[in-house]
């Protein structure tokens, strides 16, 4: 059982691969920069009584939160509210805290359905899109009772009718949302080389006060102009100078590793894990909603 | 579409593209090779779950058919479940909606066997539903036999457990299969005969003995001898629960 100023420090995306070396490594030193683990709630729904098992031993053990990845936020389809229904009672059963998902879509309305595409798609910047989605994500706020994160997503097409700048789609959403924001670092990076803008000018207009938490995670160069935000490879440098900058700017926020392929031993993740912690460490005090204005999270 | 805002406009080209991207035109002003990553990571991710799935039909059906059965699911079946674990679950349903034309390319056998190889995924996920008090070394004549929650019969036309690219059958035959999940959590299969089956449905089907259930079985069969039946019955029954498909009875 979880609330949500436990959600501190660092912690790593739990994928079924890692699972057995936590809890054989569990208690143990290298391990004491796991401090939250993130699921995401469309692995783990109604999964089975062994994935049950499984989840009973984390949630005694950790702060867990859900990051959420086919809500479809900016789709066309009416907003999926049984499952969202289903994910309030998931949250309530584990008492997970904190719900994000993506600033995307995965669905497209198909005959008459939701149309899942199970991938993460790029909305168009456009006003319209704004309203379209804040009015989402409150009726997600106002069914679940709290509130939640949006996450800052890495895409690949820049849609020309957008009538923005991503910065700018993203301030306007989560101001007229009221929500809060969980910010990727490597997203940051990736659409500043996929779209050539300067990632540290756009982490300046990030609304800080706003950070839930932050992901970590490593790319695909798939040619010197198109990064693919794959989560299979280490941090890189520009990646880890981005978050060094928004430590600066923000104070430093619990900040969770991603790696969902080509996963190494959990000692090497443990790696940079402990490296976020040291950058933590050197950062100054987090001056953030966070300890500011608890009423922000509470919804 | 006329009526809808034009970020939906550009969202429903977007995806019409990414569903049939062989047919359906680029969009204006965005790069192909930018195009190019996303129509290929929402189908790769689509096949390698339906892939993952159906390692044997998708082995009978060879490399290039497998790839256009997926190349249709993506087009023209509207997925409704946000659980990437129904995947598998919504290319059956897709597959008994697909058009004529379509289910006419594929062999006879294909959907049951596609089922087989579903249903193994479905079983190892299945909730285990809670079952009041049993008595787990009871006679199995006398009580009710209890079956493991998760527990399924299931009837092919057929032999969809031997098929594999060496073993495409040629004409139908009815095969009874017993799924079920162990208390390890693992998933079994194992293959029935006709009167097998029938003593199981009629246990499952009604609140009665296994002694009740096997004279039951007896009549049906017209059987001289029914005290043979029910003796043989009772020793298939006590097999069942050794395999732990039974996990003992009620009163």
């Amino acid at each position: 059982m979880a609330i949500i100023s436990q959600i501190q420090g660092t912690g790593l995306g739990l994928k079924r691969e890692l699972i057995p070396q936590i809890q054989s490594l569990y208690g143990q030193a290298q391990l004491a920069n796991i401090n939250f683990v993130e699921i995401a709630p469309e692995n783990w729904i109604s999964a089975g009584s062994k994935a049950a098992k499984q989840l009973d031993w984390f949630v005694e053990r950790y702060p867990v939160v859900c990051h959420g990845l086919c809500l479809s936020l900016g789709g066309p389809s009416p907003l999926n509210v049984d499952f969202l229904h289903q994910v309030k009672t998931f949250l309530h059963q584990y008492q997970i805290p904190v719900y994000t998902e993506h600033l995307s879509y995965c669905t497209d309305g198909f005959k008459g359905k939701q149309g899942y595409l199970y991938d993460l798609l790029p909305i168009p910047f456009t006003e319209e899109a704004v309203h379209y989605v804040a009015q989402r994500i409150r009726q997600t706020q106002d069914i679940l009772g709290q509130r939640i994160g949006v996450e800052n997503a890495s895409f690949y097409v820049a849609a020309p009718i957008s009538e923005m700048s991503e910065i700018d789609f993203i301030q306007a959403v989560v101001t007229e949302a009221d929500c809060l924001l969980h910010l990727d670092i490597n997203n940051i990076y990736v659409n500043s080389v996929n779209f050539g803008f300067d990632p540290h000018a756009f982490l300046r207009r990030i609304p800080g006060d706003r950070i839930i938490y932050s992901h970590m995670a490593g790319h695909y160069r798939q040619t010197p102009d198109l990064l693919v935000d794959t989560h299979g490879e280490n941090v890189i440098d520009p990646v880890w100078d981005l978050l060094e900058d928004a430590y600066r700017l923000f104070g430093a926020f619990p900040t969770l590793l991603e790696r969902d392929n080509n996963i190494p031993p959990l000692s090497v993740l443990m790696h940079e894990i402990n490296k976020i912690a040291d950058y933590q460490d050197k950062a100054g005090h987090r001056f953030t909603a966070f300890h500011q204005s608890p009423e922000l999270l509470a919804g | 579409m006329a009526e809808l805002p034009g970020f939906q406009r550009y969202q429903l080209a977007f995806t019409a593209r990414l569903r049939d991207p062989h047919n359906q035109p680029p969009l204006a002003g965005v790069p192909d090779e930018r195009m190019a990553v996303y129509e290929e990571i929402v189908f790769n991710n689509l096949f390698e779950s339906v892939s993952a799935c159906f390692p044997v039909a998708r082995s009978v059906l060879g490399k290039r058919q497998w790839l256009k059965l997926n190349q249709a699911f993506m087009r023209d079946y509207s997925a409704s479940s946000p659980l990437f674990r129904k995947i598998p679950e919504q290319f059956i349903e897709f597959l008994h909606t697909a058009e004529t034309r379509l289910q006419q390319q594929l062999p006879p056998y294909f959907t049951s066997l596609c089922h087989y190889e579903w249903i193994e995924l479905s079983v190892a996920s299945a909730e285990a539903a809670n079952i009041e008090q049993t008595h787990p070394d009871d006679d199995l004549g006398n009580g009710r036999p209890v079956f493991a929650s998760t527990m399924r019969l299931l009837s092919y036309e057929y032999a969809v457990h031997k098929i594999s690219p060496r073993h495409k059958p040629r004409q139908p035959e009815s095969t009874r299969l017993l799924v079920f999940r162990n208390a390890s959590d693992d998933v079994k299969f194992i293959e029935l005969n006709a009167v097998t089956y029938r003593l199981i449905s009629l246990l499952q089907n009604n609140a009665i003995s296994g002694k009740q259930a096997l004279t039951l079985l007896a009549k049906e069969l017209q059987h001289p001898q029914p005290e043979s039946i029910i003796e043989f019955g009772l020793s298939i029954l006590e097999d069942l629960r050794i395999q732990g498909v039974i996990i003992g009875t009620h009163d």
